[in-house]
């Protein structure tokens, strides 16, 4: 997909904007009965923002009991000694995003008219504000006063764009938007003191100076600060990068990211640098220069057959070290089961890069580069950590929430490729399976799954063998997840023309180059839309991890908070902050996935 | 590679490929080596799980189902059952009562949120888009827990908490009135029968009438006109079909008199006569222009799978659970004698009754009494939270359903001077139910599924009655099972419903 669909070609005609007289009748008093259901859904939406406000705004409201565990609803226990690994990961983050906002040179423009109408019903919602809110009447005053501001502004924009005929600027890049709306955010830190609360003695005060932004107002500034840095710093150089490889390596990036950020930067692994040295660089050595040298071998053109031999008889070897282990017939170190089931795997596809000696090349080194990171990652979960637990894991909060979100999303997409894969081939016995499993996961609630995961998978384990709650929670929500998205790419796989298989097989491809190159990225560029809503329900389903025990957001919030001492039976208003934080994502998501669905131009054919 | 191949063209196409290249035979090996696998999973898991029971000391079965788990439920058709299988039962029943009133709710207040958003007046249309768009990007669990907490809240249940006893609210729960069927109900339900036969009758007459002279009959209006009618003149005389019971003795007399061997040999009967017509279709619909059929070899394997199908059925019949027969007849038998019942003398009250709610209070402290139809805090809680986060999906696919109508449609019905509800009552909905009816199965099955949330708040569904269960026996494993068994059984049964509707619905071509 090159920048050019991207770009925004055309201009949607300008509708010929009307009086707001002419648009009100036209809008809400054109006749009668429009007349009558304008007044009666008129009042009816006051009273409820009124009753809305009245709830938030209560002298019964303790949002202090929010404000006060801010930190516990984000990253529960995380020890405060370490406490900076938390914004270290959050930096990578940003970095990251600036990079590729850079990268891929987001050229979304914003019109000046769009911001003027933005703020002018900012100052509309202000005044609304001021005369619903049961406040005293001279922060009334302040409201009204910051509304007409509001307005003012927004009027004066809208005028400057409709008088100014050969106007220069009639738009800004959203991107730049987007910074000055998060600058300003983050501004508000320093001047707005949120959440003025401490404990002294275990009575809450509110003590000057020590506010929930006193301690987040610098890091959120320097996250700010590292986003727009690596976004200029880039976007200046841009030119002289090589894109398409800068591209390939960002998206590398963000794939490993979770992985790197949550079992490196947060976990922090006490690396028992003697073992390393002495058992796992060799071992990583040895499947770098001798796995990559039986790939580079593999992938000689005029080997023919011999190639897929050797490829199966890898494969059946890798297989086989697993059935060994289940009886304990010859120890070997797990790492090295895995790195040769993965070697058996890339000797599989290697035929598919038998070409020139560069190509080899590149093939043997992702190869490397594939063994480096993984036996990395692998020792580094198997390292014991260096934080200071109370609880039983170090992630808590929202960040479990995103981690078993991201997670499951990751993980659950290959299998659930597979598995619509195997539902639409013609093998009947692989058919059978498939669509046994998905019929079946799909026909129970997840809540049941889960259950089944977290109290019933030990006893189904190997004795002596123990999964931790977490993993038993990503296991099971990763299974379930995938019937679901099997569902949703053999919605696209149905769509791919059967004269392109044909196509596929006149020009002689084997059958999984076929799928490979031909069926399935025309299969998941039309189930895009579906897989975002599908990612939208997975992050929202996460709060179901609540109910098994796990420490989310949503536990915190529903069960910790409210059986502290201070904020004894105070649940509403964490409920409605988490209500909140869930909505921002999915809707944003859900924006986004509309967006996408109008670039991919489904549903204009 | 060579210049043999093409020379002689022919040579290459009879070189056979050597047999692991062979198409057929890769299928088959890596198929056989999936079910393999899977087949060596399960029984390595299974194994395991032998082993670990009984280390543990635990036994697996379903005889918990006849023990008493000592359980106290918080509400439901028995707060204290006797046995491990009807705790189970009243979960179900609990679930289906809340699956049942959900489903009613969130289809109503869905189909006018979605009416709503596309309606011209730009207040109605923009309290849709608010409506939609927040309740559906709030996880469910997350409101089913404020609903929850914020009903906690509210004042204690005292004897003028409400609206003047009509409807009662108080952190006990609400409380509305009861429409119950009353004595009379069943004389009166034959007379509505007879009603229906007669209003069916009556609409075929006018729009007879109207095929042949093309006046305005209004066919839906007389029958509706005829029903009422009977309903009316019904609920006052309906005693006089209290006869009609002892035609129900009678039939639950003669099917007990059945001989289980005649009903397992007519069952045998139609496993082998549905096989036997299914594979026949098959056939017939596999046949080619020059008259033979042509098979691979996945019909093969589907032909083999139906006629083993009706074979595994037999032997069920016969062998694996002889006593279905006699229980089909007991049951039904049964079933014909309660309706008997149902009939009677003495008799003689209208067909519904209607109860207020009411406060008593029995000792310190005031609670609901019995007349009205009370929800607990837990059932209002997931109620509200389903229905509403329900029916924010429904409204968006009514949406999109009346949208996907195409305009031509409806300028169609204008130009042929159709007035504005008879052109969406006769061209639009019709169009747009097809569109909406399967993602609206969906829903369904969705809203069923999430009942299992109310475990959340503790209200007795069958989810949280397993798992209370399944803690106090040890018995998570066989709970796990008669949970998958109930959620696929519902899933079943709404998918079947649905599908007869789209079937109905469907462009009738050629």
């Amino acid at each position: 997909m090159s920048e050019t669909t991207i770009v925004e070609t055309g201009k949607r005609p300008e509708v010929a904007s009307s009086s707001p007289g002419e648009w009100i009748r036209k809008n809400l008093f054109s006749n009668i009965p429009n007349t009558i259901l304008t007044i009666v859904f008129g009042v009816f939406a006051l009273y409820a923002i009124r009753g809305l406000l009245g709830f938030i705004l209560s002298g019964e409201r303790r949002w202090e009991a929010v404000a006060t565990n801010m930190r516990l609803l984000m990253a529960q226990g995380y020890p405060a000694n370490q406490f900076v690994r938390v914004w270290v990961a959050l930096g990578c983050l940003m970095v990251l995003t600036g990079l590729s906002l850079a990268i891929w040179n987001a050229k979304g423009q914003l019109p000046i008219k769009k911001i003027s109408n933005w703020t002018m019903n900012i100052g509309f919602g202000l005044m609304l504000f001021a005369v619903l809110a049961p406040i005293s009447p001279s922060s009334r005053l302040g409201w009204v006063i910051a509304g007409v501001l509001f307005l003012t502004f927004g009027f004066g924009l809208w005028m400057s764009t409709k008088n100014n005929q050969n106007r220069t600027l009639d738009s800004i890049p959203t991107v730049w938007f987007s910074f000055g709306f998060l600058g300003t955010l983050v501004l508000s830190l320093w001047i707005v003191p949120f959440g003025h609360y401490a404990f002294t003695n275990g009575e809450l005060v509110a003590e000057t100076g020590r506010t929930v932004a006193m301690s987040t107002k610098l890091p959120f500034t320097v996250m700010w600060v590292l986003l727009v840095c690596s976004y200029c710093v880039i976007i200046r150089v841009r030119d002289y990068l090589p894109t398409g490889q800068a591209k390939a390596l960002l998206v590398g990036l963000w794939f490993l990211s979770p992985f790197v950020l949550n079992w490196i930067v947060l976990r922090d692994p006490d690396f028992d640098y003697g073992h390393v040295i002495s058992t796992d660089v060799p071992v990583a050595a040895l499947f770098i220069f001798a796995g990559g040298g039986i790939l580079y071998l593999l992938t000689k053109p005029s080997l023919g057959e011999l190639g897929r031999l050797t490829a199966i008889a890898l494969l059946i070897f890798g297989v086989f070290n697993w059935v060994a282990a289940f009886f304990g017939w010859y120890p070997m170190l797990q790492k090295v089961r895995i790195s040769f089931v993965l070697l058996a795997l890339a000797a599989l596809i290697a035929p598919n890069f038998a070409a020139d000696r560069r190509t080899r090349l590149k093939f043997v080194t992702g190869w490397g580069v594939l063994i480096v990171i993984s036996h990395w990652l692998i020792t580094a979960v198997n390292s014991p950590s260096t934080l200071e637990l109370q609880g039983p894991t170090y992630l808590g909060g929202f960040s479990l929430t995103l981690f078993v979100a991201v997670l499951t999303l990751l993980l659950s997409f290959p299998l659930g490729v597979l598995l619509a894969l195997g539902r639409t081939s013609s093998m009947p016995i692989a058919r059978v399976l498939c669509t046994g499993y998905i019929e079946s996961i799909r026909g129970v609630p997840l809540i049941t799954i889960l259950f089944f995961f977290s109290n019933i998978l030990p006893l189904f384990l190997p004795q002596g063998m123990e999964i931790a709650e977490l993993a038993a929670i990503v296991t099971g929500y990763t299974l379930f997840s995938a019937a679901y998205l099997a569902e949703n790419v053999r919605g696209g796989l149905q769509s791919v023309m059967r004269g392109q298989y044909e196509a596929a097989d006149a020009i002689g491809l084997t059958t999984s180059q076929r799928t490979g190159f031909i069926v399935l990225p025309q299969a998941l560029r039309v189930s895009i839309p579906p897989l975002v809503g599908q990612a939208i329900g997975v992050f929202k389903e996460t709060s179901l991890v609540a109910i098994i025990g796990a420490y989310d957001i949503l536990r915190i919030a529903n069960n910790v908070v409210p059986a502290q001492t201070e904020f004894l039976g105070v649940k509403r208003e964490g409920l409605l902050l988490v209500s909140v934080i869930y909505f921002i994502v999915a809707f944003s998501m859900s924006k986004y996935s509309q967006r996408l669905e109008e670039r991919v131009g489904l549903g204009e054919r | 590679m060579s210049t043999d191949t093409e020379v002689q063209p022919s040579n290459y196409h009879h070189q056979k490929p050597p047999f692991y290249r062979d198409a057929t035979v890769v299928k088959w090996l890596f198929q056989v080596g999936a079910l393999a696998l899977v087949v060596f999973a399960l029984w390595f898991l299974s194994s395991q799980a032998r082993d670990n029971l009984s280390a543990r000391n635990i036994s697996t079965g379903f005889d918990f189902l006849s023990i008493d788990p000592g359980i106290n439920l918080s509400e439901g058709i028995d707060t204290r059952p006797a046995t491990g299988g009807r705790a189970l039962w009243v979960g179900m029943v609990n679930t289906i009562r809340l699956a049942t009133a959900g489903i009613f709710f969130a289809t109503v207040i869905g189909l006018f949120i979605g009416l709503a958003r596309l309606s011209n007046n730009w207040v109605v249309n923009k309290l849709g888009s608010v409506f939609v768009e927040t309740l559906r990007n709030i996880p469910l669990l997350v409101q089913i827990l404020l609903y929850g907490a914020i009903l906690a809240n509210l004042g204690d249940l005292q004897f003028d908490s409400g609206w003047d006893n009509w409807v009662i609210w108080s952190n006990k729960g609400l409380s509305v009135p009861r429409v119950f069927i009353a004595d009379g109900f069943y004389q009166w339900a034959v007379f509505m029968c007879i009603g229906a036969l007669a209003a069916r009758w009556m609409y075929n007459q006018r729009s007879g009438l109207h095929d042949k002279t093309g006046e305005n009959t209004h066919p839906g209006l007389g029958s509706f006109a005829v029903l009422t009618i009977f309903g009316i003149v019904g609920w006052f005389i309906h005693p006089i079909f209290g006869w009609v019971g002892n035609i129900f003795g009678a039939i639950s007399d003669g099917i007990s008199k059945v001989p289980e061997e005649v009903l397992q040999l007519v069952l045998s009967a139609v496993a082998i006569s549905i096989a036997a017509n299914w594979i026949r279709g098959f056939l017939a619909s596999r046949r080619t222009p020059g008259g033979s059929a042509r098979l691979t070899d996945d019909d093969k394997f589907r032909i083999i799978f139906a006629g083993v199908g009706s074979v595994l059925a037999i032997l069920v019949v016969f062998v694996v659970w002889p006593g279905l027969s006699s229980w089909i007849i007991n049951s039904s038998s049964d079933l014909f004698e309660v309706l008997e019942n149902k009939f009677g003398d003495g008799r003689t009250g209208g067909p519904f009754g209607v109860d207020r709610p009411e406060v008593v209070k029995p000792g310190k402290f005031e609670k609901y009494g019995p007349s009205g139809l009370t929800m607990s805090l837990g059932f209002a809680a997931v109620f509200f939270g389903i229905v509403l986060y329900t029916a924010a999906f429904i409204a968006e696919i009514v949406r999109g359903g009346i949208l996907a109508v195409p305009k031509g449609q409806i300028e169609a019905a204008n130009s042929l001077g159709m007035k504005r509800s008879t052109a969406l009552r006769t061209v639009i909905l019709p169009q747009a139910l097809r569109v909406i009816m399967p993602p609206l199965g969906n829903q369904y099955l969705n809203l069923t599924k999430n009942t299992s949330l109310a475990i959340a708040v503790g209200f007795s569904d069958l989810v949280q009655v397993g798992q209370t269960v399944g803690n106090q026996t040890g018995k998570n494993l066989s709970v796990f099972a008669i949970w998958m068994l109930f959620y696929l059984a519902c899933s079943l049964t709404i998918s079947v419903a649905v599908n007869f509707f789209n079937v109905r619905l469907r462009i009738v071509e050629r």
